[in-house]
């Protein structure tokens, strides 16, 4: 046979974006150049730094539990749990009703626009710097720290949770309407029960950024297990930083395993069809009728 | 035509029974809370005694001359962008493969999955302060430590974001490339990447404007930016000083972000 196979030829790439993308490297990397010359990075500090990390790292081991525990410190870890916790149920108690007053479908804009602001104004403070004002106020301690997650929680919770009312469907509240209620049966009745998975959901996400976020605050004295590693860095006590690093590593951890979980099983019913006990209880908790998503998953 | 009759008493229908489980995780939550705060000291007077409290007349009027002044806290800002712009590029550009190893469609076995799994979940459970804090304590007080430290972390949460999003992209290009012959790294490269980069770029984004606002905290444990000249006006009761840096600080990280917020829209 005379007909030879040719190999076939690829596309031509399209050259389009091409320059834009190049120019856009560029500029990461001049960016990249920029930020680095200001860190004070030799070449000698280059050299020695990740040697230097591992050193610690490997002081760290093996942990001492034993002084840690005799220090107290199981209690600073369930302080930042109990800090974390009673800062969310600030956060969800006060952002409720102030996401309902941020939404358009539920309120003017008069009243929704300085809202709104607030939230964002909110957002853009870090915890720490709250804590910082609040300590002044509130006294040193957990309650500070406390308050100061509450506060700064407000922000992210009311912004998502008023998107979720924005996107409610606007079914239920018409047959409120059509059989009289007043607006606060509309949004009683009519918004509530729609939303609430969601944004109990919200909640228990905040719940575990607020459990790394309340081990922190231990850094400026507002309780917690944060200062208990920043005293045996500064110490130098390296076992004993490391005791604390994996017990707060096991909690953060095991929050978020549990409180993912459980989040699943309220947004979506449990696995499968088959609605499993848990999630007829957490679904009943939360005002969602057993076994079915509330509205399609995306 | 007989109208059909209403009945004579409208009668509501009856309330479903809540399963008895109810009531007890309910009691189990709220006694919960009860017992948080009261460990924590929970008090109401603080809701009323704070907006009372004299200390809020410290905070005014802000002395801008001082805030303004380039040594004071100009210098520190900028450091402090220096901070987020090179931990932004180290920790995305690091993140990247990684997040291709930790997803389920992508992952070239299971060993791979589960050890980068197991590994990014202790590293994202550090929080960014504890980890400024441990290498400032390695490598020294200064920036260099903490553009480090907000390497590792916005590694880590980009790369919890972005395996998220590699898990649920289309799975026809890669099991196009792989019908076609392809080895694995081309594969991905091929079939899944141009799929899932916008939404890289997004949260790369997303990751600096968290950057910036982490690097202020930063410096309370000596890691550089400007959240050092925070920490020195805080512990000198200066909090005028300290309100005046902390809205310098706002107005820089509002205009970051409404830039990126822009930018993003446009990518997804």
């Amino acid at each position: 046979m005379t007909a030879t196979l040719e190999r076939p030829t690829r596309p031509a790439r399209p050259s389009g974006p091409r320059l834009a993308r190049l120019g856009l490297f560029v500029a990461i990397v001049l960016a990249f150049v920029w930020g680095f010359s200001g860190l004070g990075a030799s070449a000698e500090r280059l050299r020695t730094a990740p040697g230097d990390a591992w050193e610690i790292v490997r002081l760290m081991w093996p942990p001492d539990f034993a002084t840690e525990i005799d220090r107290g410190v199981i209690g600073k870890v369930l302080e930042s749990v109990y800090i974390a916790w009673v800062g969310t149920v600030i956060a969800a108690t006060l952002s409720l009703p102030l996401a309902f007053l941020a939404s358009n479908n539920i309120s003017p804009a008069v009243v929704r626009h300085p809202i709104r602001q607030l939230f964002n104004a909110i957002r853009a403070i870090p915890e720490l710097i709250v804590a910082m004002v609040l300590i002044a106020v509130a006294g040193l301690g957990p309650w500070a720290g406390a308050l100061a997650i509450g506060l700064h929680s407000i922000g992210t919770l009311g912004k998502l949770s008023s998107e979720e009312i924005e996107s409610a469907n606007h079914g239920p509240v018409e047959a409120v309407e059509a059989a009289g209620g007043t607006w606060i049966s509309k949004v009683r009745w009519g918004v509530l029960p729609q939303v609430m998975p969601q944004i109990t959901s919200y909640w228990l996400f905040r719940f575990e950024i607020n459990v790394r976020a309340s081990a922190v605050l231990g850094v400026i004295g507002a309780g917690g297990v944060g200062s208990e590693l920043v005293a045996q860095l500064n110490f130098r006590n390296f076992p004993e930083v490391g005791a604390v690093l994996i017990m707060t590593i096991a909690v953060v951890v095991s929050i978020d395993t549990v409180s993912s979980s459980i989040r699943r099983r309220i947004i979506s019913g449990g696995r499968g069809d088959d609605p499993s006990r848990l999630s007829v209880l957490f679904g009943d908790l939360v005002g969602r009728p057993a076994g079915r998503p509330s509205r399609p998953q995306h | 035509m007989s109208v059909p009759t209403a009945p004579s008493t409208s009668q509501r229908p009856a309330t479903p029974r809540r399963h008895p489980f109810v009531y007890l995780g309910a009691a189990a939550i709220i006694g919960w809370t009860v017992f948080a705060a009261r460990q924590v000291g929970f008090r109401w007077s603080t809701f009323i005694d704070v907006w009372t409290n004299p200390l809020w007349e410290k905070f005014w009027p802000i002395p801008w001359e001082w805030v303004l002044d380039r040594a004071n806290v100009i210098d520190p800002l900028i450091e402090t962008f220096q901070i987020a712009i090179v931990a932004t590029v180290i920790g995305c550009g690091l993140a990247l493969p990684a997040a291709f190893a930790m997803s389920r469609l992508t992952t070239p076995n299971a060993p791979t999955y589960w050890v980068s799994r197991i590994v990014m979940n202790v590293v994202r459970a550090v929080p960014d302060l504890f980890w400024a804090k441990i290498l400032v304590t390695a490598v020294g007080i200064g920036a260099f430590a903490g553009a480090w430290a907000l390497s590792i972390f916005s590694f880590a949460v980009i790369v919890k974001l972005f395996s998220e999003t590699v898990d649920g992209a289309d799975p026809g290009p890669l099991e196009a490339a792989r019908a076609a012959g392809a080895r694995h790294v081309p594969a991905v490269r091929t079939g899944v990447l141009p799929t899932v980069l916008p939404s890289y770029v997004a949260y790369s984004l997303y990751v600096f404007e968290l950057n910036i606002r982490a690097s202020i905290v930063l410096g309370l444990v000596g890691a550089g930016g400007v959240g050092r000249v925070v920490e020195v006006q805080r512990s000198s009761f200066n909090f005028d000083r300290l309100l005046g840096i902390l809205v310098l600080v706002f107005v820089v990280v509002f205009v970051i972000e409404q830039i990126s917020v822009a930018l993003r829209r446009r990518l997804v």
